[in-house]
């Protein structure tokens, strides 16, 4: 039960894009699809469910004082946290392009970038702050790897659906999607301040 | 003809004063049908055009708006313990409250309107009548007393960044009035939330709460009254009566449940409206009358409404069966109950049935208004941050309502390829 809260928490209520602004590069530029912005969500929600976990053990058993050495070098956890993200995005970009040849030329160079993109290694950061548990942060990152799928879904369904629509030529595209995603953010806090363990009888 | 005679003889040209040609325009199509159609309106469907599909909604919200008056004026005079019957001093409450409602429907008009203006004319395309219906629906979500530059700016930010920024009528994604009210809400979030604000011509004064002096409109219509031998009313200043909270049900059920909120008010108190709450929100009657008549005339699609229905009724249902034996009041509402607090049945027919925001198939429909009401309680009920859901659960479904109609468009098209 206390990973289902954490899961919906950090998917409806901490929402990634709509209520940090985290993973904003990749959420502007590859969402004017649907389909497109279906896959690189996909992509996300893998790389944050795997990098999650492995950065936990990392930073439990390599890198705190009563790991392998015995001594701090959590000043390294940066450094280890994105070269740990940057091979799983290498491994997602081997298995779409094996995969989905169609999929890998539309999202371009969007792919590798989500080695840099801040949700991912925010979510790490989150994990480490928060003192999650192993558990809960494979819940954490699934879950706000899920928040940034429904948001990049939804922005990209609305930006198909206003290119028929007769906006000001100097707000089109990216302006568009700025305006957009501010009111998106304005309806999701719709679900800030919900605390789902209250309910669950876990607190 | 004598009317269209002069009306054709004082029409501005249009290339030399565009502004003033489209303002002509806007007004002369109240008169007199154009002998033109509408060009690329939104809502192809049959011989109804945009403005006579507006006007529909217009007129299905005037009972609300006369209750709501009526009903501001009702709450006033109760909080300083005067006329304690509905019906009693009606036309001093009626009065009342339309001082108070004429000057917000004024503003919002003229702000909302203004902008409209200035757009069509900019663009050169004839007045969209989009904001008739927003401009009716604005007042109706607010309460009495709202300051009224705080009421233009949140019309402005509406019309402007709501609606104009997306290319106009019919082509905006959230909810136009419902993103004023949102405005309100978290802008000036002690102008529409808490217990006093629902009543009108009230202050602190010190310590204790008073009614506030009367201005010149009182005033005057005292004089009138005056002269038929009528009550009036008087100076003002009056003591509020002790025990007098101004809470709304939902506020109430919130802190203490069921019996929190029928040791203020009776059921059937809450059903008929004389409750504290937005302006056009409380009278469920009048609301679902209303309602039939959008649904009868073919503008509301019954898809949304009772597929919200369902949705809040479920969730209310499983709330009450999980709140079961718990220290959660509120979840142990009965579901039936639920329904009798707040403005589900205002939102229900009104805002989620628009059908520019609203999902567009026919499965959507019933999807989206599901979510709506399962959405809606779970705020209602479930957030302590926020007394009542359906606002931003409907701001919240309006994001979504394009992903659901693209999904529900491809299974639609693999389920013909699959046939064919």
């Amino acid at each position: 039960m206390e990973l289902f809260n954490i899961f919906i928490k950090s998917a409806f209520i901490d929402n990634m894009v709509l209520a940090y602004f985290l993973g904003m590069c990749s959420y502007l530029a590859v969402s004017k699809t649907v389909n497109t912005a279906f896959g690189l969500g996909l992509a996300v929600i893998f790389v944050l469910g795997i990098t999650m976990p492995i950065n936990w053990v990392i930073n439990e058993y390599l890198l705190g004082e009563n790991g392998l050495f015995q001594t701090d070098l959590t000043f390294l956890r940066f450094i280890l946290f994105i070269a740990v993200i940057a091979s799983m995005v290498q491994l997602v970009e081997m298995i779409i392009e094996k995969v989905s040849p169609a999929l890998y030329n539309s999202l371009g160079i969007f792919l590798p970038l989500i080695t840099v993109n801040c949700a991912i290694l925010g979510g790490s950061l989150f994990m480490v702050s928060r003192e999650y548990n192993f558990g809960e942060s494979v819940a954490f990152g699934l879950g706000g790897g899920f928040g940034w799928f429904l948001a990049i879904i939804a922005i990209a369904a609305i930006r198909e659906k206003i290119k028929y629509s007769n906006v000001p030529p100097a707000l089109r595209g990216l302006g568009m999607a700025f305006i957009l995603t501010g009111l998106m953010g304005i309806a999701f806090m719709a679900l800030m301040g919900i605390d789902p363990a209250v309910y669950t009888g876990t607190k | 003809m004598g009317l269209l005679d002069f009306l054709k003889k004082i029409e501005p040209d249009k290339k030399e004063s565009p502004f003033l040609h489209t303002l002509f325009d806007g007004f002369f199509t109240f008169a007199f049908a154009p002998n033109t159609v509408t060009k690329g309106g939104v809502h192809i469907r049959d011989g109804m055009d945009l403005k006579r599909l507006m006007v529909h909604v217009v007129l299905a919200l005037q009972l609300c708006l006369i209750f709501g008056a009526i009903n501001i004026g009702h709450h006033h005079f109760a909080s300083i313990g005067l006329y304690p019957g509905f019906v009693e001093g009606l036309h001093l409450k009626l009065a009342h409250g339309l001082i108070k409602l004429i000057p917000i429907i004024i503003v919002t008009h003229l702000v909302g309107l203004g902008i409209e203006f200035y757009y069509a004319a900019k663009k050169g395309h004839a007045i969209e009548e989009g904001f008739l219906v927003s401009g009716m629906l604005i007042p109706l979500i607010m309460p009495p007393d709202i300051p009224l530059w705080i009421l233009a700016l949140s019309v402005a930010f509406a019309v402007w960044i709501g609606k104009e920024a997306f290319g106009g009528t019919g082509m905006n994604i959230l909810n136009i009035a419902l993103l004023a009210r949102v405005f309100v809400f978290f802008a000036y979030p002690t102008t529409i939330s808490g217990d006093e604000v629902w009543v009108s011509n009230i202050v602190k004064d010190g310590t204790d709460h008073i009614s506030a002096a009367y201005g010149w409109g009182h005033s005057f219509v005292d004089m009138i009254f005056g002269a038929f031998g009528w009550a009036t009313f008087g100076e003002g200043g009056k003591a509020v009566i002790d025990g007098y909270t101004g809470a709304t049900p939902l506020a109430l059920a919130s802190k203490g449940g069921w019996d929190a909120v029928t040791s203020v008010y009776t059921p059937s108190q809450m059903w008929w409206g004389g409750i504290p709450g937005s302006i056009g929100e409380t009278c469920k009657p009048i609301i679902i009358v209303g309602a039939l008549f959008l649904i009868g005339v073919g503008i509301a699609s019954w898809r949304v409404m009772v597929g919200m229905l369902l949705g809040a009724a479920l969730t209310a249902m499983l709330m009450n069966s999980m709140a079961a034996g718990t220290e959660h009041l509120f979840l142990q509402v009965p579901w039936y109950y639920q329904f009798y607090m707040g403005s589900f049945f205002f939102a229900m027919a009104f805002m989620a049935t628009d059908p520019v925001t609203a999902a567009s198939t026919q499965r959507g429909k019933w999807i989206y208004g599901f979510l709506i009401g399962a959405i809606g309680m779970i705020i209602r009920v479930m957030n302590p941050a926020y007394p009542e859901g359906w606002m931003l659960a409907i701001l919240f479904m309006n994001v979504f309502a394009p992903l659901i109609d693209h999904y529900v468009l491809e299974s639609n098209i693999k389920k013909r390829l699959n046939r064919a």
